[in-house]
């Protein structure tokens, strides 16, 4: 039978729901800038109508629950797009560095110091007999092979920072999939008591983003309720419902790190996307296809220029000895080129053996601007490498660039799919605040009626 | 739909890429250049790498050309005056070869034949920076004296040429060897002056006039080889022209490659600028708005 009673009643259940709906909105503005967060929201419900006599009544409202508004899809989108991006990150700051060796600007690249080199050639050209000329030719012969040098160890620092990386990014990926795992198994207890584990969701959310950039994931959800199964790309797991698998690194063969699964199989090629991604691809392919260009070229020229010298005499009439001292590994070529020639009366200008001939100037100019086995000449190799480098290092940042663009298009997507409006919070507060004070009236108003129906019987008042 | 609500990312990365063109542009306009790293310009850079190697070798041709101009013109005046040295002895021997001279007066013509074959001799000698002119390649002197040859004089130089680059195909002759000009088999200079010198002594009217004659072709003979001079001189002219050219030629295609031009860069930085402060004022405008500024505070 309908009351004042069962007024009270739902006028105390509004209360509690309304009380319920103001803490969320609440949460809300507090969570407003934390990252990850998403927007909940109550879910009020009518409570059943009941039938009584001929009358049908509300039974009051009741709050199902406070859900978090979030979109699974773009979760995942955003995922792929910063694995993608992390990866073209770390190769764009990695070869904004090598193509710094690369830069004329410098004035001590490999491109100043063939011209320097060139140029000396031609001064001997006019004046063999002079020392100074000759001894410009030395040194600047000195100078090329320290620019070969310095170039193959910027190339080699910067493989060893990448290598860095991939110690460094695999640590982070192991301490992530344990704390992955670890709120996968708190996950799976909430939900088997029903209950809605939004922040956590959100804080693994936010942990399966920051792993998305370390390397690339493919995520599926397990279908016993205990969670996500993450693992790479390819396959390795990383995350299955509660329990993490470690990845290791071990010292390869050529000194550098490779990247190993919990069984110890050596996953290193497969691993693409994220930051680990992207160094293992800086690391592997890309710096050693430049250092091998670049060794190819040191050894050619130097071959070439030696043969050039040794078809000729220096200025006692000795025959020429080789000029430039290549190190027997040809992998080392850049990294060891040096001159070995000692004095500048080594330099073999003559032709015929006399002292004053320049007739060899013109084979030693020949090893310079005729061409190499390679099919081109030195300048025109070394250009093709500037060539290489600089349009990797800018593809690189333009790759990085649009991924950005898109990767923005789909965080705005999802903050406005889950994220907290300040405006639209404060509208709510006023509305609860609204329904609250309707609620506490009713409570008031039964209050009065209640006291209002004691006081029928009696004289005295309450 | 409902509207992101977090916009503050978006007003952030629009005023950084608005900073990001202003430094560009900033840097282009005070630099004067639109590739400053390879991958600016991935292939204006490697252009850059070719252009920068002829632009050295094109300033190196370039003082070439002076020092060559300056050994060919050394040479052409150093057989200019053993022609006129030559011309002398012409005109010593037309004269020594007349009967009527005295054995006296015959040696005192044949003392200045032999000055005047010691000045062809030193004018065979000549060297500038150390190498010698008229000696071939070799760092010898060329001509000493040497009482065992019949000529008095022994060529110590060898019979190369030394040829110049220029260009990058292009090299000139520098030198003529004195074997060829002073001391060859058919025309020997020094040979033809020696022996008139013996000839005066001896008082032979008849080997008189052959060595005079002998002297006469040398000095026909002399104005060919300057012709090898006068043409390494010419065609030096000509490649110091086509340098020129190349120099300013080099520097433009450097500039097209990697330079900016100055009026494009004035306009992107004033409109880099625009935009920049345009993000800002909005930023500024759009930001500190919320439901809470027009609520009246509780009271």
């Amino acid at each position: 039978m309908s009351g004042l009673n069962t007024s009270l009643s739902i006028g105390l259940q509004a209360l509690e729901v309304t009380q319920g709906a103001l803490e969320a909105a609440s949460n809300n503005i507090a969570n407003a800038n934390t990252p990850g967060y998403t927007r909940e929201i109550p879910q009020f419900s009518e409570v059943g109508q009941t039938l009584q006599g001929e009358e049908i009544v509300g039974g009051g409202v009741t709050l199902d629950s406070l859900q978090s508004v979030r979109d699974e899809l773009l979760n995942l989108q955003i995922q792929q797009q910063t694995s993608q991006q992390a990866s073209a990150d770390t190769a764009s700051s990695n070869l904004q560095q090598v193509q710094n060796y690369f830069a004329s600007s410098s004035g001590q690249d490999i491109s100043s110091e063939l011209t320097a080199f060139s140029s000396s050639l031609a001064q001997l050209s006019a004046t063999p007999t002079n020392s100074a000329a000759r001894q410009s030719v030395l040194s600047s012969g000195q100078n090329l092979a320290h620019a070969f040098n310095s170039t193959a160890s910027g190339l080699a620092s910067a493989q060893s920072e990448a290598d860095g990386q991939v110690t460094q990014t695999v640590s982070q990926i192991n301490s992530l999939s344990s704390q992955i795992a670890q709120l996968n198994g708190q996950l799976a207890q909430l939900t088997q008591k029903g209950q809605d584990g939004g922040a956590i969701q959100d804080q693994r959310d936010q942990l399966v983003q920051q792993l998305s950039g370390l390397t690339g994931i493919a995520i599926t959800q397990n279908q016993d309720g205990s969670g996500e199964t993450i693992t790479t790309g390819n396959g390795t797991p990383l995350v299955i419902g509660s329990q993490s698998f470690t990845l290791q690194t071990a010292t390869g063969s050529n000194s550098l790190q490779k990247v190993l699964d919990s069984n110890g199989n050596d996953v290193t090629s497969t691993i693409q996307g994220g930051q680990l991604g992207g160094a293992i691809e800086v690391r592997d392919t890309t710096i050693p296809g430049f250092t091998s260009q670049l060794n190819t070229l040191a050894t050619q020229f130097a071959t070439a220029f030696n043969t050039a010298q040794t078809q000729g005499f220096d200025s006692s009439g000795n025959a020429g000895q080789n000029f430039f001292t290549l190190p027997a590994n040809s992998s080392d070529a850049a990294a060891g080129i040096s001159v070995a020639l000692t004095d500048p009366s080594q330099i073999a200008a003559s032709s015929d053996g006399s002292a004053g001939s320049n007739g060899n100037v013109a084979n030693l100019t020949a090893a310079l601007t005729g061409k190499l086995p390679s099919g081109e000449t030195a300048a025109g190799a070394y250009a093709n490498l500037v060539f290489q480098v600089g349009s990797a290092a800018s593809d690189a940042s333009t790759q990085l660039t649009a991924i950005g663009q898109n990767l923005q298009q789909l965080q705005n997507q999802q903050s406005s799919v889950s994220g907290v409006n300040v405006d639209e919070e404060t509208t709510n507060l006023i509305r609860y605040q609204t329904a609250y004070s309707a609620a506490a009236r009713i409570i008031d108003t039964i209050q009065q009626l209640n006291t209002i129906t004691l006081n029928l019987g009696g004289s005295e008042t309450f | 739909m409902r509207i992101n609500p977090n916009f503050v990312p978006n007003i952030l990365t629009d005023i950084q890429q608005s900073q990001v063109s202003l430094d560009t542009a900033l840097q282009q306009v005070s630099t004067g250049k639109r590739v400053t790293i390879p991958s600016d310009d991935p292939y204006a850079s490697a252009s850059l790498v070719q252009n920068t190697i002829e632009t050295g070798n094109v300033d190196q041709y370039t003082q070439n050309i002076s020092s060559v101009l300056s050994t060919l013109q050394s040479a052409d005046s150093a057989l200019s005056t053993v022609v006129s040295s030559l011309t002398q002895a012409v005109s010593l021997g037309t004269e020594g070869a007349n009967g009527t001279n005295s054995a006296a007066n015959r040696a005192a013509i044949a003392t200045q034949v032999q000055g005047l074959l010691a000045t062809v001799v030193a004018q065979a000698n000549t060297s500038i920076g150390g190498s010698y002119l008229f000696g071939g390649t070799s760092a010898t002197t060329p001509y000493t004296a040497d009482a065992s040859s019949p000529t008095g004089y022994t060529y110590n130089g060898n019979d190369s040429v030394n040829s110049v680059q220029v260009g990058d195909s292009t090299s000139v002759q520098v030198n003529i060897p004195g074997s060829q000009i002073f001391s060859s088999s058919s025309n020997n200079v020094i040979g033809a002056l020696s022996s008139l010198v013996a000839a005066l002594n001896t008082g032979n009217s008849s080997d008189i006039a052959t060595a005079t004659a002998s002297i006469t072709s040398a000095i026909g003979y002399i104005g060919q080889q300057r012709v090898i001079y006068g043409n390494s001189e010419s065609q030096v002219n000509a490649q110091q022209t086509f340098l020129q050219q190349d120099t300013v030629s080099l520097a433009s295609q450097q500039n097209d490659l990697i330079g900016v031009d100055e009026a494009t860069a004035a306009v992107n930085l004033s409109q880099a600028e625009t935009i920049n402060n345009a993000a800002l004022a909005a930023a500024a405008k759009v930001l500190p708005n919320s439901l809470l500024n027009y609520l009246s505070p509780p009271s």
